[in-house]
């Protein structure tokens, strides 16, 4: 393994990490939302908003069906705890994850998984046909969003000979501009579409929609209420930072500390920063400029992402280094 | 057993006669006549000792490091019984012993109530037992085709039973036909080995494989694959394992689905790689193509059933595609040389084929308690079985989460390793870029195995456990008896402690594995230890982890948090689930096939789902008094290769029907011509 920032270092650079992570997660959905307005002639709400929205929920009542099981109390618990266990495995601040040597890029897919089976499992508590009709979307859609997330991250995992992010972001780190093969490019390409499939944004899933027809996750969350729905929600937030720190640990390294001092602190939160905020902007363009699209066209994005991974690989085997 | 765990410490011989003398008086005890209060559970209950007591066994030899032999009975000069049973077979005998344990307990609340007729088979299942140890031990060919013909045919009396129905008869017939001809195959291969090495015994096929020239050594690897295959229920091979596991008794189903097709497996790393290998490129291509076509359609064909058993029956074919996958990654790696890789790959073949007997076992097990409280195993018409049957559903959700690959359980840890086996080998400089494609793209096969399987049992456990009870039957449902849940517990518990203990149990495993891979190649030097750290699984490549126990712990301190500061203090107000207005009804809930439908869309092209909705009239309106929904997938294989084969077989039959039509004359015709003709021939 390579040389890397110490025990100590580590710490610090991972505890920066928790709670930057934890507090800016609510702002990209702010900044998403009135990117979106903004682009629809609206003014739009604060990008505070969603800081207010989970306060507002989290004072509020809940209320379950009275068919609910005790799955309905325990899921958002599960849900969180996976994303939280998650975004430390994945290097953003530090070029090592607060978590080193605890999981690489397959457990972190793993606990998208575990999050996944405990939502949707939880959507047909209530025996409303909502929550089935968002539950099945839900896993019918991962499951062409899986693959093509394997095949890209995999790129990543052998150009760095390590599926361990903290590696990989390190190896990148060393590599500068030598990183972005033609192969990797790809499996970004493919990454960046799953993303906005995994995180539910236009063209896959409107996050803003109140037409339960059309729900994906949304119509998992129609019969949680109160601080239950407080949690669901940060959840998501949380996990548009955890794919976006993801892509970035993988397919965009740069300006990750790797020692601790003043100077490369900054820079690495700054960058960090900049990076969920493309990101946030990119999720709002697409959701202002995109139409949703048929939920039966799906496989024709998603498997092309897979495809475009499958070259990237491809790529790599093939052509000469 | 406090007597038997003395034995396993002290010394491994006396376990084997004590599992022979508890398996014989249970078989005895089957054949007594019935008793009116619990028919079978003196026999079932001797059963579980006798588990206990290979489970034993196994724990002596992976202590000792010792193989234990034993040699018994001879006919025509072949040993009856001829075993050895090394750290390899100790591993299988691990999983025999746990799910057979919890299925024999589990078997006396289920056969409680059984129908005499049914029970009248009782005498199978020691054997049946019996005949599985002594598969994953028999050190002989003669011995291993004795054993293996012996646990096809006492399964196949059990799927039956005494009185079979005409679906349950044709179930068992064609389970018979298809392991038969397997057993055809091997037959076949042993010959070819036997012939070459001039005995039986296992240790002389070893020495004798390698002199074999190429092409032999070929055929003989297809035919142990398409023997051990078909027993796996590898595609596609597979057609008669979702008709034979649905229809046995669920104790049996558990066995069959978690350890029998487990002997498939074992052949394949006994007889494939340890004796046969290293083999050709192709050959590690071959079993990685099939490991992912069966996982693919595996979890595809469970998604479209709405019958629990049969889908679970599905996911076993999955799962053994899983399985192969690593196996094939195991033998490419072999023929090469890579050693590391190899043993990584073959820990997580048989790390996965450890927690698959726990899970599916306690899958199935649960399966037949809803069956038994609710009269049906059909998902379409269950539902709400969580306030109903509590104990059952948890387990179900604790197997199901575990099958699914989630993390931390079992299942996610021996699939990681299945993941880091692909990867290394699509890093391995040593193997030609057409095999590194190959497990490269088996990347995204396994990746959509693991979505599929993720969104099936999502879909078993929330339609047929969750909300509200679809029928009558579902709704009067009750939890089973204790002898029934304290099995599934047992199993499911011992899923999340293998997932949390994932690190030392890889590494027990890691050292098997190394064990038969540094015996593959002799002349390439012995894999290291593949673990750096016992607490985590690994390692995978370039050295990454697993933490399982770890990842664990703080997802529970997390998650516990979140309930304790969110959740606990503000319980909430119970009220019907908003319908509209009107009032809730089952008829709301999703279905299985309702589910499934936008998967069905999806890979339409593979699964080819037909569907007929008939409209019944009111008379003399354009009201619709019913209608209704039939619709399935159709199984390309069964109606392209083996039905057209069927067919073939009928017509060969008819043929050869003209020729034996009864009449001595005709008869004795035959035999002077076969004579003249032999006469003119050996001139």
């Amino acid at each position: 393994m390579m040389e890397g920032p110490t025990f100590a270092e580590t710490l610090v650079l991972g505890t920066i990490q928790v709670v930057l992570v934890l507090l800016v997660a609510p702002l990209l959905l702010g900044i998403t939302k009135r990117v979106k307005a903004r682009l629809q002639y609206r003014r739009g709400p604060s990008v505070l908003q969603p800081y207010r929205d989970l306060a507002k929920w989290w004072r509020k009542e809940a209320v379950e069906s009275d068919t609910a099981s005790s799955l309905t109390a325990v899921a958002p618990a599960i849900v969180l705890a996976a994303f939280v266990v998650a975004t430390l495995l994945v290097p953003i601040v530090g070029v090592r994850p607060p978590l080193a040597g605890w999981g690489d890029l397959l457990v972190v897919v793993g606990l998208l998984a575990l999050a996944r089976f405990v939502l949707a499992l939880a959507a047909l508590d209530a025996g409303s046909a909502f929550g089935g009709m968002g539950s099945s979307r839900e896993v019918a859609v991962s499951a062409l969003v899986e693959p093509a997330l394997l095949l890209a991250l995999a790129g990543a995992a052998l150009a760095a000979g390590s599926t361990d992010l903290g590696v990989i972001a390190q190896t990148a780190s060393a590599a500068g501009t030598a990183w972005f093969t033609p192969a990797l490019l790809l499996g970004a390409g493919a990454f960046a579409v799953v993303a906005v499939a995994e995180t539910g944004h236009e063209p896959v899933d409107n996050p803003d929609t109140h037409l339960e027809l059309t729900m994906i996750h949304e119509g998992m969350l129609l019969e949680a209420s109160g601080p239950r729905l407080a949690i669901l929600l940060y959840a998501a937030e949380l996990k548009l930072v955890l794919v976006a720190a993801l892509f970035a640990a993988a397919f965009l390294p740069i300006g990750m500390a790797d020692r601790l001092s003043p100077v490369s602190v900054v820079v690495a939160v700054g960058a960090m920063l900049v990076k969920l905020a493309a990101a946030a902007v990119v999720l709002g363009v697409l959701d202002a400029t995109l139409a949703k699209l048929r939920i039966l066209a799906l496989p024709g994005l998603l498997a092309t992402a897979s495809i475009v991974a499958l070259a990237g690989l491809a790529a790599r085997l093939w052509l000469p280094a | 057993m406090p007597s038997e765990l003395s034995v396993a410490a002290t010394g491994s011989g006396v376990i084997l006669p004590l599992v022979a003398v508890l398996l014989g008086l249970a078989a005895l005890a089957a054949l007594a006549p019935v008793s009116r209060a619990n028919p079978r559970g003196l026999s079932l209950g001797l059963s579980a000792l006798a588990c206990l007591g290979i489970f034993g066994l196994g724990v002596a030899v992976l202590i000792s490091g010792e193989p234990v032999t034993a040699q018994a009975g001879s006919v025509l000069g072949f040993a009856v019984v001829h075993v050895r049973f090394d750290s390899l077979s100790a591993i299988f005998l691990l999983a025999l012993g746990v799910a057979g344990a919890a299925s024999s307990v589990y078997g006396i609340g289920y056969t409680a109530h059984a129908s005499p007729e049914r029970d009248r088979a009782a005498v199978a299942y020691p054997l049946f037992l019996a005949s599985l140890a002594l598969v994953f031990g028999a050190d002989d060919a003669f011995a291993f085709l004795l054993a293996w013909e012996v646990m096809a045919l006492s399964s196949a009396a059990l799927v039956v039973g005494a009185s079979p129905s005409a679906g349950v008869a044709r179930a068992g017939y064609f389970y018979l036909a298809m392991t038969h001809l397997a057993t055809v195959a091997l037959i076949v291969a042993f010959a070819i080995l036997a012939s070459a090495a001039g005995s039986s015994d296992l240790a002389a096929f070893g020495a004798a494989a390698a002199g074999l020239p190429p092409l032999t050594r070929d055929v003989v690897f297809v035919l142990l694959l398409v023997g051990f295959g078909t027993k796996a229920g590898a595609f596609p091979l597979h057609v008669w394992l979702p008709r034979a596991h649905p229809v046995a008794p669920s104790h049996v189903s558990a066995l069959m689905s978690g350890v029998m097709i487990k002997a498939g497996v074992y052949g394949i790393i006994r007889f494939g790689l340890e004796i046969l290998g290293p083999g050709a490129e192709w050959w590690g291509i071959l079993i990685l193509a099939v490991g992912v076509a069966s996982a693919v359609l595996g979890v595809l064909y469970a998604l479209m059933e709405h019958d629990l058993k049969r889908l679970l029956a599905f996911h076993s074919i999955e799962n053994i595609g899983i399985i192969l996958i690593g196996l094939g990654v195991a033998f490419l790696a072999t023929g090469v040389g890579s050693m590391t890789l190899a043993a990584v790959a073959l820990t997580a073949a048989l790390f996965h084929t450890l927690n698959h007997a726990l899970f599916k076992s306690v899958l199935f097990l649960a399966a037949g308690s809803v069956q038994a409280a609710a009269g049906t195993r059909d998902l379409n018409v269950l539902g709400g079985l969580v306030r109903l049957m509590p104990i059952t559903t948890l387990a179900f959700v604790v197997g199901a989460a575990a099958i699914s690959g989630l993390p931390p359980l079992n299942g996610f840890a021996s699939e990681w390793l299945t993941f880091q086996g692909l990867l290394g080998a699509g890093a391995e400089q040593a193997l030609s870029p057409v095999a590194r494609s190959a497990s490269l793209l088996a990347i995204g096969g396994l990746g959509l195995t693991a979505a599929l399987a993720v969104a099936c049992f999502v879909k078993a456990t929330g339609v047929g456990f969750l909300a509200l009870p679809r029928s009558p039957g579902a709704s009067a449902a009750h939890e089973t008896s204790r002898w029934m849940g304290a099995p599934m517990v047992a199993l499911a518990a011992a899923c999340v402690a293998l997932g949390l203990a994932a690190g030392p149990v890889a590494a027990g495993i890691a050292g098997i594995a190394a064990g038969v891979v540094g015996s593959v190649a002799a002349a390439a030097p012995a894999a290291p230890a593949a673990t750096t750290a016992v607490t985590s699984v690994g390692p995978g490549l370039g050295g990454a982890v697993y933490a399982a126990g770890a990842i664990g712990l703080l997802l529970f301190v997390v998650a516990s948090a979140t309930w304790f500061v969110g959740i606990r203090p503000r319980p909430a107000r119970r009220v019907p689930t908003w319908t509209c207005g009107i009032v809730p009804e089952p008829a709301f809930e999703y279905t299985a096939t309702s589910y499934g439908k936008l998967i069905r869309l999806y890979f339409g092209r593979i699964l080819r789902p037909t569907r007929e909705i008939t409209v019944e009239l009111h008379p003399g309106t354009p009201f619709p008094r019913t209608v209704r929904y039939h619709g399935e997938a159709r199984h390309v294989v069964d109606e392209r290769v083996y039905e057209p084969l069927h067919r073939m077989a009928v017509g060969a039959a008819q043929m050869a029907r003209r020729l034996q039509n009864g009449s001595l004359q005709l008869y004795l015709a035959y035999a002077v011509a076969a004579l003249v003709i032999l006469l003119v021939l050996a001139r």
